[in-house]
């Protein structure tokens, strides 16, 4: 099959291998008007309220190379009404949402009505809106209330709204409603957001934003009616797809092949990557990189696998450096070796293992910029692999060289907020207050028997701070 | 006690050229020249307590124009420790800073930060707080931590207690005690040809004992001199007394460092006393509280009224956060600021790039005008912004101080 392209008013997805349109590894670019072009197979990165955690927006134009931005809208819904983001004053063609997280001109962004990944709410969906989670509690939002939002809002990409259950299975009942509501919703948003039939005064401006259609974490049968329908009446509006799981990537019908696959799931590091690119996957989120970040642990592999000098792997090499690990304290070699992001070339591991135990925020700005720099080379990597024509067995090698997990976490990360808590039982870091009561009780004991303490010399010696007297 | 105890010749790593000092208050410009750098005086020093500033880049503290900043002796020397300091080959290692750094001696934080310090003659008696055992650490520790940390500017350990104490004998004899620990640490410094050495003026606020401090200390000729014991919530009246009473008796060659001070006001007030370095961990502190420092005064931008505010932080404002996009700023908004301040770590990041740059600049713009013999009208602008050109709500102790270095500060 030759080399497809698809084409709507703002943007174009180009597939440059020719492959089967489905279950295999493809190049493609994603070219939105004005925007930074996409390479992929490549990585969406998320954001928490509008940022790419830890980095500053002034670290992230100059020493990043992250070029698209994942928006739930839910951290813009606030108590008022409307919320802020839909006050910034703006000309025609500019987004307010880009205007007001400061987003540089050129930079493409994702919305969706959830962050990724998504805290199960106890409210549940409904046929006309979705529970969501805000920085000011469970809110519902409206199916129209989010249109309205893509509309006004004009980010360049738009994933629609979907029926999904979070943090469990849903049943057979439910799966079915699943489905049903999130047929109605795409059904509804595409005529309203481009649809002829809507009398011309009440139609409102034709819309820039390219409108990703949901794939339900679903079997394909479950959805068929769904997706033959994706495939039929609805297709000429669909951008692109987006997907759940990987398993998603297996059932997406031929004729939709030429559209992009955007996949929100949550690979367990490189390995599960390298298998959803290999089915086929386009765009990739990567909630692990953030948790790595926030672990202290530094990402450390390349793809393809460097080739080991002696010829013969003998032990799988790790994924990553754990920075808490004492092992480092003196370290002070890069994060990896020959890396040219931003903490390499001016830190050294011994600086992150100083400022994790100090609890430094500083850690975690320039571990955020590590791992994505890694990814960027990671990604790059696997696309010159699939243009060589050498993916399978770069696969094969990497999956040699490398063990199969990500570092266990061992240390503390930051302070969590409630909207950024994971699903299940959770801590958000032990006590820290009162932990000097044992310290003055201990003063005390120490007072009563002697005048004053003599410093045990040795321990505190290698301290380096205080000792013989 | 006497100045002939003076055991060896001070070598100093630094020189201090004045470029012109104010034809009515005591204030100078000037500018130091370090090992890392030259840094432009007055000056306002960021404070990166433990090896960093509180989740900026180095590159990013670079941009706000900062040339020396603070690290703190007592934290370093837990974490990371002597041991890790000497592997890496010191603190501007340890961190990635190429510019200067000065450290204090950690006997602030000893007394600051626990309750459960003791003072005598050998040293400072404490608890470690992280395993509770029981620690002395003496001048001679704390001067061989610092030459482990290799910082530019090193303080001696002093004996510090609170100005408000009513204890005059206590007072008297940790005046006495800091030059004595003074001369412990001269004698116990190892590199007094890269690492310039500050003594401290102790005596609280009897301006006795602060003259017999500036006696004794000049005289042991160290290369920069600190006044110390202040911002312990003393009245601004007698900070200023002190501040003006000690640059009155010290060398004009030497550079002249108030520790721990702080607000604005009290720097520019400070400045035309004749001082010109100042510390404090406030304008950061603040600003992950979501505090942002604007020429009038300070505004929390966790404040519901900044939601829709789609204003720069401060209009005109030249840091990276302010500065508009087609200048090759950020654009940032108060809304937007709202929107992530205590809820996004790079919310505080930028509002510390904010604060910084602030503090900067308008040291920056004090010493231009003190170039330009213009700081009695400065220092008027900045108070008229402050209180909106309200001359009733101007502090009596900041009109009080000024007046007695020949400015009113109520004229037009």
């Amino acid at each position: 099959m030759d080399p497809s392209q698809f084409q709507s008013d703002k943007m174009t997805f180009s597939v440059l291998t020719s492959s089967a349109p489905v279950m295999a590894p493809r190049l493609g670019k994603l070219a939105l008007a004005g925007r930074k072009t996409l390479s992929t197979p490549h990585y969406i990165p998320l954001t928490s309220r509008g940022t790419v955690p830890h980095i500053a927006h002034d670290m992230l134009r100059k020493e990043t190379s992250l070029n698209s931005l994942y928006i739930g809208l839910e951290d813009f819904i606030t108590k008022r009404n409307p919320s802020p983001v839909y006050n910034i004053p703006v000309t025609e063609d500019e987004s307010p949402l880009r205007k007001f997280i400061c987003a540089t001109d050129d930079m493409p962004i994702i919305l969706a009505p959830r962050r990724f990944p998504a805290i199960p709410c106890p409210p549940n969906n409904t046929d006309t809106s979705i529970a969501i989670l805000t920085s000011v509690g469970f809110r519902q939002l409206p199916a129209h209330q989010y249109l309205d939002s893509i509309r006004s809002l004009k980010p360049d990409i738009a994933i629609g709204l979907a029926d999904i259950v979070y943090g469990r299975e849903p049943g057979v009942k439910r799966r079915a409603k699943m489905v049903d509501r999130t047929h109605a919703f795409t059904q509804d948003a595409l005529e309203r957001l481009y649809g002829r039939s809507v009398p011309a005064d009440q139609k409102q401006k034709p819309t820039g934003t390219a409108y990703f259609a949901p794939v339900l974490p679903l079997d394909n049968a479950q959805q068929s009616i769904y997706l033959d329908d994706l495939q039929d009446e609805l297709k000429s509006h669909v951008s692109g797809l987006a997907l759940y799981e990987s398993a998603s990537l297996a059932q997406i019908p031929e004729s939709l092949g030429d559209l992009p696959r955007l996949l929100l799931s949550q690979p367990g590091g490189p390995h599960d990557l390298l298998r959803d690119v290999s089915l086929g996957g386009d765009l990739l989120t990567l909630p692990f990189v953030g948790e790595c970040s926030d672990a202290g642990i530094a990402l450390d592999f390349t793809f393809p696998a460097a080739s080991d000098v002696n010829g013969s792997v003998s032990q799988p090499k790790a994924l990553g450096i754990d920075l808490w690990s004492a092992d480092t304290a003196k370290d002070v070699s890069a994060l990896s070796e020959g890396c040219q992001c931003y903490a390499c070339r001016k830190h050294h591991r011994a600086y992150f293992n100083h400022l994790l135990n100090a609890k430094e925020m500083a850690a975690w700005a320039l571990l955020q910029m590590h791992n994505y720099h890694v990814m960027d080379v990671f990604f790059a990597g696997v696309r010159d692999s699939i243009q060589r024509g050498t993916f399978e067995e770069d696969v094969q090698s990497f999956s040699r060289m490398y063990v199969s997990e990500l570092p266990q976490r061992t240390g503390e990360g930051p302070r969590l907020r409630g909207y950024q808590l994971q699903a299940g039982p959770h801590k958000r870091g032990p006590r820290v207050y009162g932990r000097l009561d044992d310290v003055s009780q201990k003063f005390a004991e120490s007072q009563s028997s002697v005048a004053t303490p003599d410093t045990d010399a040795s321990g505190l010696e290698h301290h380096g701070f205080a000792a013989k007297v | 006690m006497s100045a002939d105890a003076q055991l060896k010749a001070m070598p100093s790593a630094l020189t201090l050229h004045h470029h012109a000092k104010c034809s009515t208050t005591k204030a100078r410009a000037s500018t130091l020249d370090l090992p890392h750098g030259s840094v432009p005086l007055p000056i306002f020093m960021p404070v990166a307590t433990q090896a960093s500033l509180k989740g900026l880049t180095y590159d990013q503290l670079r941009d706000t124009g900062c040339m020396l900043c603070l690290n703190n002796t007592y934290h370093l020397g837990l974490k990371p420790g002597q041991e890790v300091l000497d592997a890496v080959g010191g603190a501007h290692k340890l961190q990635g800073w190429d510019r200067n750094l000065l450290t204090d001696s950690g006997g602030f934080q000893m007394v600051s930060l626990l309750k459960l310090a003791t003072v005598t003659e050998e040293g400072v008696r404490f608890l470690s707080p992280h395993d509770g055992s029981p620690m002395l650490l003496t001048p001679e520790h704390s001067i061989s931590l610092q030459n482990s940390i290799g910082s530019d500017i090193i303080m001696q350990l002093d004996d510090v207690i609170a100005t408000t104490s009513p204890d005059h004998a206590r007072i008297k004899e940790a005046m006495e005690r800091s030059v004595r620990w003074l001369d412990r640490c001269i004698d116990a410094h190892k590199n007094p040809e890269t690492q310039n050495l500050f003594c401290i003026i102790q005596g609280g606020l009897d301006l006795e004992l602060r003259k017999q401090c500036c006696a004794e200390m000049v005289a042991r000729d160290t290369p920069g001199i600190a006044i110390g014991g202040l911002s312990g919530g003393e009245a601004k009246e007698e900070f200023c007394k002190v501040v003006d009473t000690c640059t009155g008796l010290l060398p004009e060659h030497k550079p002249r460092y108030v520790m721990g001070v702080g607000y604005p006001e009290d720097i520019v007030v400070a400045v035309a006393l004749g001082a010109d370095m100042f510390d404090c961990v406030w304008p950061t502190r603040t600003a992950r509280f979501g505090n942002a420092i604007v020429s009038a005064g300070t505004i929390n931008l966790r404040n519901s009224s900044y939601a829709n505010d789609f204003s720069p932080i401060e209009e005109g404002c030249t840091c990276t956060c302010c500065r508009p996009t087609d200048q090759g700023g950020l654009g940032l908004t108060k809304a937007y600021m709202h929107h992530v301040t205590a809820k996004e770590t790079v919310g505080a990041h930028l509002l510390t790039v904010h604060n910084v740059h602030y503090m900067l600049t308008l040291m920056g713009a004090a010493r231009q005008a003190i170039i330009e013999d213009r700081y009695p009208a400065f220092i008027r602008k900045f108070f008229s912004d402050i209180y909106q050109g309200d001359k009733t709500k101007y502090p009596e102790w900041a009109v009080g101080a000024l007046r007695g270095v020949g400015m009113d500060l109520l004229e037009d």
